[in-house]
């Protein structure tokens, strides 16, 4: 078995997230109009994406900070929906392990659901793997700099949208993409739903505190069902 | 002054999420239970964010027709179940709202 270069696997890596783009890129020209409906500035919006690179957390920061939010509660609210990161960093660690602490953060730094879903699937594959890691900066670097793009462009243009576009629907009916292949198990439906009901009947607590409360709920319940199907 | 902060500390947590495993600890170290509730976070966390968004648009509950949101919300979701496509549901609920939009005035 000959060992693909790394330049083979940086270019098969930004190859293969090329469909994933097709959705990225609408979903980051919201989170660039969002961020200026929100009241930031192009500047503090761009800076957002750049750093904190992840679509969920920067539309919930941008709701937060339009709100009025304490900063803290804002934190505490974009580290809640980027829990399933410290899943994916479970998951791939292993595959990661011998590369240098530098080449480690950098993967960490870049890591998206999208280049989760592809690392685990090119790490099953057959063959050698030694240069793997290629792969996985191939594609989510690609993503990266596509994002920042389409975020820009969001940025940009995002005063000149109307309102009766309702583009601030286009991010629910992305959380909806991201939910239904979540969903795989009976248990992964109980906390769904019983998520679902709970941000919904605990709406009225303060600083958006429904979004944690739920989010445990949901948790709790998936366990539940997971461990009634174990005892059985 | 006060975005600068949210920034940064976003900017600081989102990293730490995403390097927990891969920087600092290794997973193996972890109890089953806490991997497994791990598994159930982005079918909590999504719902949660998207229940809201479909049944409480101006902040407060409506499942009312006078609601064309949770409608087209509900059609996204049977197009995402049947598609795999991400851009499905994005393709298919965002016309519908427009359409429901229209027929209401």
């Amino acid at each position: 078995m000959t060992l693909p270069s790394p330049r083979d696997e940086l270019i098969a890596g930004a190859h293969a997230i090329a469909p994933v783009l097709l959705g990225a890129v609408p979903f980051g020209f919201v989170a660039g109009v969002a961020a200026i409906a929100s009241g930031l500035t192009p500047l503090e919006g761009m800076a957002l994406s750049v750093l904190s690179f992840s679509g969920i957390a920067q539309l919930i920061v941008c709701q937060l900070i339009a709100a009025g939010s304490p900063a803290l509660v804002a934190i505490a609210a974009a580290g809640v929906v980027s829990l399933r990161h410290m899943m994916y960093s479970a998951a791939i660690a292993p595959h990661l392990a011998h590369l240098s602490p530098r080449w480690r953060a950098l993967l960490a730094f870049l890591m998206t659901d999208q280049s989760f879903a592809m690392t685990v699937k090119h790490f099953s594959e057959p063959g050698e793997r030694r240069n793997r890691h290629w792969y996985v900066l191939g594609s989510s670097a690609t993503l990266y700099l596509a994002w920042q793009a389409a975020v820009a462009i969001g940025i940009l243009l995002g005063a000149q949208v109307p309102a009766h576009w309702s583009l601030d629907f286009a991010v629910v009916l992305t959380f909806i993409a991201l939910l239904v292949p979540a969903v795989r198990t009976r248990a992964d439906l109980a906390a769904a739903i019983v998520a679902a009901g709970m941000a919904l009947a605990a709406a009225g607590l303060p600083f958006r505190l429904a979004l944690v409360v739920a989010s445990v709920a949901g948790i709790a319940a998936g366990m539940a069902i997971e461990l009634g199907r174990k005892h059985k | 002054m006060k975005t600068w902060l949210v920034i940064l500390g976003v900017a600081l947590v989102t990293f730490l999420l995403r390097a927990s495993f891969l920087l600092f600890a290794n997973p193996h170290r972890f109890p089953h239970a806490f991997r497994q509730a791990l598994t159930f976070v982005p079918p909590a966390v999504l719902a949660a964010i998207v229940a809201p968004g479909l049944l409480m648009p101006q902040g407060a509950f409506d499942p009312t027709l006078a609601n064309p949101r949770w409608i087209a919300g509900l059609v996204a979701l049977a197009v995402a179940m049947r598609l795999r496509n991400p851009l499905a549901p994005i393709a298919a609920g965002l016309p519908a709202l427009w359409l429901l939009q229209w027929a209401m005035g």
